[in-house]
């Protein structure tokens, strides 16, 4: 049930919402959700400033961003079966994720960013268990544009994007539902494509793949159907899903937007009945999220954002309900 | 220039996925081949069996000659299976090596892992408890925990052992030579032997370790004998045995399984899992002795805890369980205790790394193959390092998995009796980064398992008696460290499971192998 309170979760959340203007989504490429967001509106943020320009930052174009999320469960997916456990009660992860983006060319972006995460029971609750709190992973990703044309009444936009995440403390991923994240080295690549019509509706989809490692648990004997002397975990690797619709208003300075996001485990095991959850677990979910982006005009560069995101089904998952704020700042050198 | 840096970035990425994806190995068993044994014990016969009257008790056939037509035609058999051997026969023969002891202590350290599951609550708020009678549940049967996983283990390495002495006793009455040694055109998969063939010490150890697992495990029956038939056939296939060879062990594994088993179905074990008016009468019993309870924190409580009645079990090597019984814990209010309380939450305030990693290496908790299991698993690692033979090897396990009994069965007397609180039960607001057990706090089991485990190890392996008897202490402040014992239930417990251990130490000195 933790595989939520980890990295993923956050991942998944933001990716909901990349949608910024011209739709090219860095998404992903951050496993932190929250991030990606804060990206997304820092180039949102641009458009609105050159709206004939386009999708990604220019080069020595900066963003920096600072968003806060708090996600709560108090049901989760044992395999398939949704339950509920008074071990753990209501489980609570909030995270602050600082992050930074760079126009490195005009068709090439860097973004990079650490989030702080903590979690906890809330009481009463029958485990009696210390939470987990610290810095998670490191997120390194570059986005590339692929394609970027006038077709009928808007624009089509084709990008790549390739991302690298590696935990930083000593986090134990081995402590669910209160690990703060897998442990595991990831590495992502995404396709990306949005169509955007001239008066501000577009559309967007995007698939990844993210290739996991093995995370270090502290003990030298787990069960994963079947005896591993080890304290070498496998994080299974997953493939994504994005469909993204949104809207820009206010001359382009308020956007809306909806978005469906869904990942499966491509191999691993269900969490036993009544049973912790542990890094090897097959995690699959999907969740629809709204956000709310504003760019404030009169400061040039600001803009704040909201978003909402809710899980619909999960397998090894906990039933995640999250909302996040943050703010974003963009300048030149 | 961007697509060079593009390019550079797609050789990167994809580079730094293909270093890091030589990932570390991730074994699933012990990782060892056949062996030369550092000795045969040729006079294993003579040893005292555990259970039995003597290696004599059960008697099997004398065996035909080997220059008989009979044997003659076994050993042509052999041979024309050894000549037609199939990739999975060939595996199976990789697989249980010429020492199946220590796969047989996998299997059955994995059946504990897969049936070290609590039984959840019902959704109105009731629990269910697993049932023998109807094991397929829910919830199924067993529930392996501790307590239980050591009670497999136990039951199955003294009737291996006793088995194992019982064929030396034979195979050295006997004397038939192994197959390559009456036909040199033989190349047995594990090389030569000395070690006579009739019965078959590996057919033993397949029968018996079946039977015992299978009356412990009964959902496993089907896996078991897919098992054991797997082992039998490997039997043949690597050169090891012929036919006759491998039913005389077979029928004696049969015997003493019959033999342990029937000790087994009178140990009281049947009545650990006691009622609620029992579970009842005897907290009340504590609370009118000492003027403290501990409670089950859970929610929703948990109406009795973990097997009150353990505690009666039937001892291997201990007369008289109150004979092993610790002094009282220190009073709740007393100076010590309030010091421990202090200590307590300094700890979980202060929490390290190292202490953290203290607390998991040893936690063997839900799910896994439990203490007693991590310490069959030290003893595994050094009977394969000091090369013992299936024998002896059983005769490790035999000595280390009854005095880890008796120290459980010690130490249930010792929490049932005294029945001592949990430091969440005290302590307001206390967290934990182990879970609470559903049993009372003083003596810790851990410290109990680990210390008779590790006597009972040093004087087997008298090279590693330093190392196995820090850990066993390692191992009682592991459960400090973890927030879920107080530190006096640690230290007392490693004392106390000492002392349990000297009595088995004392039966193993006198049993003739040394």
């Amino acid at each position: 049930m933790d595989e939520f309170l980890s990295t993923e979760m956050c991942a998944r959340i933001s990716c909901t919402f990349h949608a910024q203007r011209n739709g090219y989504v860095l998404k992903s490429v951050f496993r932190l959700g929250l991030s990606l967001l804060v990206f997304l509106s820092c180039i949102g943020s641009i458009q609105a400033q050159t709206p004939s320009d386009a999708i990604m930052m220019k080069q020595r174009e900066f963003c920096v961003a600072l968003a806060y999320e708090y996600g709560a469960f108090d049901e989760y997916w044992e395999g398939t079966n949704l339950r509920k456990n008074e071990t753990i009660a209501e489980v609570s992860r909030q995270a602050v994720m600082p992050m930074v983006a760079i126009g490195i060319m005009n068709k090439l972006n860097f973004y990079v960013a650490v989030p702080y995460i903590k979690t906890e029971s809330t009481e009463p609750n029958g485990g009696h268990l210390q939470g987990a709190n610290g810095f998670q992973d490191l997120s390194l990703a570059m986005k590339y544009e692929i394609l970027n044309k006038e077709m009928g009444k808007g624009k089509l936009a084709l990008l790549g994007a390739g991302g690298y995440s590696t935990p930083i403390t000593n986090y134990l991923s081995d402590y669910r539902p209160y690990s703060i994240g897998n442990g595991a080295n990831e590495w992502s690549l995404r396709g990306i494509a949005q169509y955007k019509l001239d008066m501000g509706l577009y559309v967007r989809v995007a698939g990844g793949h993210l290739f996991r490692g093995q995370t270090k648990a502290e003990r030298d004997y787990y069960y994963n159907n079947g005896s591993y002397y080890t304290p070498w975990m496998d994080v299974p690797n997953a493939w994504e899903y994005n469909a993204v619709i949104g809207m820009w208003l206010l001359d382009n300075s308020l956007k809306l937007e909806g978005s469906y996001y869904a990942q499966k485990s491509t191999s691993g095991d269900d969490i036993r009945k009544y049973n912790a959850a542990q890094p090897t677990n097959k995690v699959e979910f999907d969740q629809v999220a709204g956000s709310v982006q504003y760019y404030i005009k009169p400061v040039k560069g600001l803009g704040v954002l909201a978003y909402y995101v809710q899980m619909l089904n999960g397998r090894n998952m906990a039933k995640f309900t999250s909302f996040g704020v943050g703010a974003t700042y963009q300048f030149k050198i | 220039m961007k697509k060079n840096i593009l390019t550079l970035f797609i050789v990167a990425f994809w580079g730094t996925l293909f270093v890091t994806s030589c990932e570390v190995d991730m074994p699933t068993m012990a990782n060892y081949s056949a062996y030369d044994f550092s000795d045969l014990d040729e006079d294993g016969g003579d040893w005292n069996p555990i259970l039995l009257a003597g290696t004599d008790a059960i008697t099997i056939a004398a065996p035909e000659d080997v220059s008989s037509p009979a044997y003659q035609a076994e050993l042509s058999s052999l041979k024309s299976t050894m000549a037609s051997l199939n990739g999975e026969q060939r595996a199976a023969i990789d697989y249980w090596t010429n020492n199946s002891v220590i796969r047989w202590k996998e299997i059955a350290m994995e059946l504990v892992a897969k049936y070290n599951l609590i039984p959840g609550p019902n959704d109105d708020g009731t629990y269910t408890l697993p049932n023998p009678a109807k094991p397929e549940g829910p919830p199924g049967f067993p529930f392996a925990h501790p307590a239980y996983a050591v009670r497999v283990y136990a039951y199955m390495s003294v009737a291996q052992f006793d088995g194992l002495t019982t064929a030396w006793h034979y195979k050295y009455d006997f004397n038939r030579p192994s197959p390559s040694k009456v036909d040199n055109s033989i190349q047995p998969a594990y090389g030569d032997t000395d070690l006579p063939s009739y019965p078959s010490d590996g057919a033993v150890i397949a029968e018996v370790s079946r039977a015992i697992l299978t009356a412990m495990f009964p959902l496993e029956k089907d896996y078991l004998r897919a098992k054991a038939d797997e082992h039998l056939g490997s039997l043949m296939w690597s050169g090891t045995n012929v036919e006759t060879d491998i039913t005389a062990g077979e029928l004696i594994g049969s015997e003493v399984a019959k033999v342990a088993l029937a000790r087994a179905a009178t140990d009281g074990m049947s009545k650990a899992q006691c009622p609620k008016p029992v579970s009842d009468s005897i907290k009340q019993a504590a609370f009118e002795r000492f003027g403290w309870k501990w409670e089950n924190q859970e929610i929703p409580v948990r109406p009795v805890g973990l097997a009150p009645l353990y505690g009666k079990v039937r001892m291997w090597n201990v007369p008289n369980v109150e004979d092993v019984r610790p002094v009282p814990p220190p009073a709740i209010g007393s100076q010590e205790y309030e010091a421990d309380v202090k200590n307590l939450v300094d700890i979980a305030n202060n929490m390290t790394e190292e202490k953290r990693r203290i607390a998991n290496y040893w936690q063997d908790g839900l799910g896994t193959y439990t203490p007693p299991g991590h310490w069959d698993k030290i003893a595994l690692d050094l009977i394969i390092k000091y090369k013992m033979n299936p024998l002896r090897s059983a005769r490790t396990f035999a000595y280390v998995d009854m005095a880890m009994m008796d120290a459980g069965i010690a130490c249930w007397d010792a929490k049932y009796y005294f029945h001592y609180p949990r430091p969440i039960q005290q302590i307001p607001g206390f967290k934990t980064i182990a879970g609470t057990p559903n049993f009372p706090s003083y003596t810790s089991g851990h410290s109990m398992f680990s210390a008779a485990a590790a006597e009972v190890l040093a004087y087997v392996f008298p090279n590693e008696a330093t190392t196995v008897r820090a850990w066993a202490v390692e191992a009682a402040m592991s459960r400090v460290y973890g927030g879920i014992h107080w530190t006096f239930d640690a230290t007392v417990g490693t004392s106390s499971g000492i002392e349990v251990a000297e009595y088995t130490v004392a039966v193993a000195q006198s049993d003739g192998a040394e």
